[in-house]
């Protein structure tokens, strides 16, 4: 394990140099950064990829890499050291989890205004309401959509021990298979692959939206000293990305052909599905007028309080200072706008 | 190749009957999914799965370049460094001791938990994929080294001494070359290992490779796609062992003898 | 205490120091390296939570180990029996053998689930092969002399087996086992990592995504320590039963 302290230092060696020459590259019109996304390359980041390929970051002198995430990887950590500029993280829920545990990173944007989630239950099985959740199993993720679901179940009146709530993690198969009552789903992914198997007329969703549970999620963060010493940066960045987000949506082809070029082996009518429903989550709520990436501090307020009320966080957070729209108010609104 | 005495060269008799066992394999596995309606989400047909890779041949061979690059130099590295160790812990005792048993316990680790550090220390970067490839390999191979040259005869190495030959000499001409079969049983897992580091380091935020296309397909529940994957990882892993195998075949043949 | 063990631990005590005066020195935040003490105290804190996925995931790595070392062995023996069913077989299993664990885990959680048995399968292939090469070359080990000697004197080819083939090739088979405690457990925890309702890579994993790094270091501590632990033991029962080497 010795060796492992080499590495560190190695390692910070190769990690500064990431950062220090921007300052010198500045001079010659383009500054190098990366994004890290959330997630494996799918069209739930078409528009990044498209403001890539057709220069909209270069246009704004940066010159941006975009790497994908995975499991075991977080985001948050990874530009709160710097290892990466930019960041499309898990979600309100991740950036207080990250400002509870001190990591300087501040969300510069919201990409879901809408939580991207819903609860699927058979519709032919005896699950109509919220409350038939009593006595059931559910399977959830523990990053945040268990606290929801939680937060739901309280609100109709059902106590955690009226249900048998697990990790979900991989397959929705034993959901298809029968082996449990109720399943979660992003809109775009595991309810594409819930339609494909079983039929859309199949399923019966609850979203958290019906009992008043808001929950954005896909946002964009920058560490501490990016948004303090690169504000020009992080204004480029936003810019391109709008412009690639608006053409993605409005020519959708382009924005499929784009993320299928960076990942060829991609269910191509899954991809297209996924599109529609990511565009559906971007221009939702607050962000039909006030633009894409809009932070709406209201709804990320009661996020905050949920959250604070089911003891997923410990004490109440500085949402100013987590939540900076000063770099998206500087765009002009119809710039903004999808 | 010269001129062969023999009506059938022995490499081109070999080869046929590869070439023969490898389509028996496809027809039964082919046959078996038929003839049992095994269900494509256990097992899909073998002409599906390559249909799939002919659907896009690109990502394929460049995730499997991409893999066999790390690999080799996560191997190789491994590979140097597991013999230096080895060398250096059979000249200084006291070294051994004192980090033989921190590399045990580097051992015992998953490195998988360690990614994320990974990424931080090293990026996305090829090397970080290959610092785990060899990770996973350095180790068999200086303990076989030592056990290697640990099994040297004393008696020959004074001999040699005695002829005037130097700590250098009597490593580079008796133990090294003693211990190569011991050496070599090390390398051949080696090279399964550093395939399984190159893999798995893929999994963390990798745009090509086959760890790449293992993790999007599993999480897609792409099966077709999975077994794809798992067919060209297994021709890179046998191909890769096979080399080695045949290396070690040309340089100790003298193994047997001795 | 021997020397050389002395040494070993000096060797793990300077390391650990470095280790301390580093994070300390440089005040790494625990997200790039925790300090150990901090570990330590982060162990003992959570002792309860660790020791309970200690044993689920102990459980796991057991229960496939066993499979594995029972199938590894059986298969070899009967191979080493029918020389014509081995020669059919060999290539479909160092194919089977040539692909990692790690592609095969994506695949026994779609199959299995993301239960114990898909964890159990894991391990059992892992271990099963290990154990199935080292008891191939262990039988084949046997002299051919011998051999011939025993069957001159009228012995079977199950009673050679008893007597010979399997006697010779215990130090092989003992071996391949050892060396696949280590791993038997280190899959556990990858495929828990892919997918779980429990245990320490699933500890790992969630602690990840709630960006708890000490905690991360606490469950991989706990890890070696149990890897170390099984390996101590089969390698103690190993020198017990082939004292003879």
């Amino acid at each position: 394990m010795q060796r492992r302290h080499l590495l560190t230092a190695a390692g910070a060696a190769a990690m500064f140099p990431a950062i220090l020459p921007r300052r010198g590259a500045r001079a010659q019109g383009t500054t190098k950064a990366s994004l890290r996304l959330k997630w494996l390359p799918q069209t739930q980041f078409a528009g990044f990829y498209l403001a890539k390929a057709r220069g909209y970051y270069e246009a704004e002198g940066i010159d941006l890499t975009i790497n994908p995430g995975g499991p075991n990887l977080l985001t948050e950590n990874l530009v709160a050291t710097g290892a990466d500029t930019f960041g499309l993280s898990g979600g309100t829920d991740s950036v207080f989890a990250a400002r509870e545990k001190n990591l300087p990173i501040v969300c510069i944007g919201v990409s879901h205004q809408q939580t991207p989630f819903v609860f699927v239950s058979r519709a032919d099985g005896p699950i109509r309401t919220i409350q038939d959740f009593k006595g059931k199993t559910i399977t959830t993720w523990y990053t945040g959509a268990n606290s929801v679901l939680l937060g739901m179940l309280a609100k109709a009146g059902l106590k955690p021990g009226d249900f048998t709530m697990q990790p979900q993690q991989v397959s929705v198969t034993p959901f298809v298979d029968g082996q449990i009552d109720v399943v979660t789903a992003t809109r775009y992914n595991e309810f594409y692959t819930l339609m494909t198997r079983m039929g859309r007329d199949k399923l019966r969703t609850f979203a958290p939206e019906e009992q008043g549970i808001v929950f954005p999620r896909d946002t964009l963060i920058v560490s501490e000293t990016t948004a303090r010493q690169k504000p020009e940066l992080v204004k480029g960045f936003l810019r391109a990305s709008m412009k690639g987000w608006r053409e993605a949506l409005k020519d959708q082809k382009a924005g499929v052909d784009v993320v299928m070029a960076a990942a060829p082996t991609l269910n191509r009518d899954h991809q297209e599905f996924m599109l529609v429903e990511a565009g559906k989550l971007m221009t939702a709520g607050a962000a039909a007028r006030d633009g894409l990436f809009w932070i709406d501090q209201a709804t990320v307020k009661s996020a905050h309080d949920f959250f604070l009320e089911h003891g997923v966080i410990k004490a109440p957070l500085d949402l100013a200072a987590a939540y900076d729209r000063s770099f998206l108010e500087a765009i002009a609104v119809a710039d903004r706008r999808a | 190749m010269p001129v062969c005495a023999h009506p059938v060269p022995p490499w081109l008799l070999m080869g046929a009957r590869f070439i023969l066992g490898l389509v028996a394999a496809a027809l039964l596995w082919e046959g078996a999914v038929i003839a049992f309606g095994i269900r494509p989400h256990i097992l899909p047909r073998l002409s599906t799965i390559l249909s799939a890779i002919a659907a896009t041949p690109g990502a394929y061979w460049s995730g499997f370049l991409r893999t066999l690059l790390e690999t080799l130099i996560g191997f190789a590295a491994g590979a140097i460094v597991g013999v230096l160790n080895g060398v250096m812990f059979f000249r200084a005792p006291v070294l051994r001791d004192l980090l033989f048993p921190i590399f045990v316990v580097s051992q015992t680790i998953p490195v998988i938990a360690f990614g994320a550090l990974v990424v931080l220390w090293f990026g996305n970067t090829l090397l970080a994929k290959a610092v785990i490839a060899f990770y996973l390999t350095f180790f068999p191979v200086t303990v076989n080294t030592l056990l290697g040259l640990q099994s040297v005869d004393p008696r020959q190495t004074a001999l040699l001494r005695s002829f005037g030959a130097s700590g250098r000499q009597q490593m580079l001409r008796l133990q090294l070359p003693m211990a190569l079969p011991q050496i070599f049983v090390a390398l051949r897992l080696a090279a399964s290992l550093s395939l399984v580091g190159a893999i798995v380091g893929e999994w963390f935020g990798d745009t090509t490779g086959l760890g790449v296309l293992l993790l999007q397909a599993m999480y897609n529940e792409n099966v077709v796609g999975l077994w794809a994957a798992i067919l060209c990882a297994a021709v890179l892993g046998t191909g890769f062992y096979a080399l080695v195998a045949y290396a070690e075949r040309r340089i100790v043949f003298w193994g047997a003898e001795q | 205490m021997s020397r050389r063990a002395l040494r070993g631990v000096l060797g793990i005590a300077l390391l650990l120091i470095l280790w301390e005066g580093v994070a300390r020195g440089f005040a790494l935040p625990s997200y790039t390296l925790p300090s150990v003490s901090e570990i330590l105290l982060s162990v003992w804190r959570q002792r309860q939570l660790l020791a309970s996925a200690a044993w689920f995931t102990m459980a796991e790595a057991l229960a496939g180990y066993a499979i594995g070392c029972v199938a590894g062995i059986g298969i070899a023996v009967l191979l080493s029996l029918l020389p014509p069913v081995r020669r059919g077989m060999m290539p479909a299993m160092m194919a089977i053998n040539s692909v990692p664990v790690a592609a095969w885990s994506p695949l026994l959680l779609l199959w299995l689930g993301v239960g114990i048995a898909s964890k159990i399968a894991a391990v059992a292939l892992a271990v099963g092969f290990t154990v199935f090469l080292s008891a191939l070359a262990g039988l084949d080990r046997v002299d051919r002399r011998t051999i011939g000697l025993m069957r001159s004197f009228g012995a079977g080819p199950l009673s050679i087996l008893w007597r010979l083939r399997l006697p010779t090739a215990l130090p092989l088979i003992a071996s391949g086992m050892r060396v696949s405690t280590v791993r038997s457990l280190i899959v556990a925890i990858v495929t828990e990592m892919l997918g779980a309702y429990g245990g320490l890579g699933w500890i790992i994993y969630q602690a990840v995504v709630q960006i708890d790094f000490v905690s991360v270091w606490s469950a991989i501590l706990v890890a070696s320590a149990l890897s170390l632990a099984f390996f101590g033991l089969i390698g103690a029962i190993e020198r017990r039963v082939v004292f003879w080497r």
